[in-house]
């Protein structure tokens, strides 16, 4: 599983960074962050919860 | 039911000094539960609120800030999913603030947040940001060389004033007036006492905005008014001035008092607990997860209310359509199955930002960022310019018997003020 986020939408909440911390942070600028390498299992269940709380439906899986 | 449980959650006095036992007695006998004055069903639990935030398809946010006040123009109650449907339909404009992004459902909702959106969008925020340092500073300086006093009236409401000003770009010579005006100091929306509203404020806002939206589009010039001028719907129409004007307006209404309450909250935290302040001084990148245990412990933001359009399934308890659901992020932030030891304090908190303080789904607080940069720079500014915070025992008494006095609303959850006594640290950089 890899996930991206659309910078257009991403409006900073940052409930992706709560949900999932280890593949999401804020950059210094605000806008949400997530690794691009391949989402170990054992974070997938947040991954998923992270891309339907998002606000802004901002993240993408790939 | 225990006694607690039976209390008039929206009329109870005692509730507003301490909502939170109400709220744990409410939860653990479940957390969807009906209270029996209002017949609100209570959302006390941490996946439950998800659950109804999560579906604005089958939960109407119309009444999202009067819930059972006035209640719904036309009952709705025994009518069936499709009868309840249009008659929300039908009625929601006759409900109070129908014309704000807050109370507004899917579609019209979508476009409306858009242009509040693109009000507060990261890049613009961080642009404020750099203002924030210096009105913290500005604000502080004669907090400080009083030796503290109200915090709320000292620096909080003022602090916060001045940056949603700067973010608007409302023109210097006009922040004094609107400073001004826009000090109501409580009350407003979900009053637990009998005063009525005051619209005053909002009717300011929407003068001098309309005003300032109207000339921008005439003649426009290098300033956030003329962006907010500029603004168009998602599908590229352009908003009526009005529309523009509601959406600034929000931000004031939706985002200054909410605030206040945070910071004073906070404020209070660390007041009465040295140990907090030090470790906050001597470790400033810790202040940021500190602002979100806060914001889980004391939800500024109590909860606010849905209307089931259709019979829904939440928690395992049948909601029928037409009733007004009370989702309380206070209660959800303190629920165990979430948060372990909900109700202790810990500034370390490794989930505290799971917290819904701010809410979820399509109506998740767009001023989040904008409050937690608030948070973060005032507080860090504050430690860094004392070394001792402490509560004045003039007036909230001895440290065995304080007394501190809340906002009378079911909505809101914050103190109406904090004195405080503070020692400027000696080289006050």
């Amino acid at each position: 599983m890899k996930v991206v986020i659309d910078d257009d939408r991403c409006g900073g909440h940052g409930v992706c960074v709560g949900l999932c911390p280890d593949v999401f942070e804020l950059t210094d600028d605000g806008y949400a962050e997530a690794s691009t390498d391949e989402i170990p299992g054992e974070y997938e269940d947040a991954v998923r919860e992270a891309i339907g709380a998002c606000p802004e439906h901002a993240i993408k899986e790939l | 039911m225990s006694e607690l449980e039976q209390l008039d959650f929206f009329t109870d006095q005692t509730l507003v000094a301490d909502p939170y036992p109400y709220m744990e007695a409410m939860r653990s006998g479940c957390p969807v539960r009906r209270e029996p004055h209002k017949n609100v069903m209570m959302v006390t639990g941490y996946d439950e609120a998800l659950a109804v935030f999560g579906d604005s398809e089958n939960f109407s946010s119309c009444s999202a800030v009067t819930g059972p006040f006035p209640g719904f123009p036309v009952p709705l109650e025994g009518r069936s999913d499709d009868e309840v449907s249009e008659l929300i339909d039908k009625h929601r404009s006759e409900l109070p603030f129908s014309d704000q992004v807050t109370v507004m459902d899917p579609p019209t909702h979508t476009a409306h947040r858009a242009l509040l959106m693109g009000l507060i969008t990261p890049k613009r925020l961080k642009l404020n940001e750099e203002f924030m340092w210096n009105h913290a500073d500005r604000y502080l300086e004669p907090y400080l060389a009083a030796g503290g006093g109200d915090y709320i009236r000292g620096f909080a409401a003022p602090f916060t004033l001045a940056v949603i000003a700067d973010l608007l770009g409302v023109p210097e010579e006009d922040r004094a007036e609107f400073a001004t005006r826009m000090d109501h100091r409580q009350g407003g929306v979900g009053a637990t006492g009998s005063g009525s509203m005051t619209h005053s404020p909002l009717e300011y806002l929407y003068e001098k905005f309309s005003g300032y939206i109207d000339e921008r589009r005439r003649e426009p010039r290098a300033d956030a008014l003329t962006e907010m001028a500029a603004a168009t719907f998602p599908d590229g129409s352009t908003p009526e001035v009005m529309d523009v004007v509601r959406i600034a307006a929000n931000l004031y209404t939706a985002g200054q008092e909410t605030t206040v309450r945070l910071l004073s909250g906070a404020l209070l935290m660390l007041a009465e607990r040295p140990d907090l302040q030090q470790l906050l001084r001597q470790e400033p990148d810790r202040v940021s997860n500190f602002v979100e245990e806060m914001l889980r412990l004391e939800s500024p933001v109590k909860g606010d209310f849905r209307l089931a359009r259709k019979s829904i399934t939440i928690g395992g308890v049948d909601i029928p359509a037409g009733t007004t659901v009370m989702v309380m992020n206070g209660a959800a932030n303190r629920d165990p199955r979430q948060f372990e030891d909900p109700d202790t304090f810990d500034v370390a908190r490794s989930n505290a930002r799971r917290h819904i303080a701010f809410g979820r789904g399509v109506h998740t607080c767009p001023g989040a960022p904008l409050a937690r940069a608030e948070a973060r720079v005032s507080i860090e500014r504050l430690l860094a310019r004392t070394s001792e915070i402490t509560i004045s025992e003039e007036h909230h008494g001895p440290a065995d018997a304080r007394r501190f006095s809340y906002v009378p609303t079911f909505i809101l959850r914050g103190l109406t003020e904090l004195n405080l006594d503070v020692v400027p640290a000696e080289s006050s950089e």
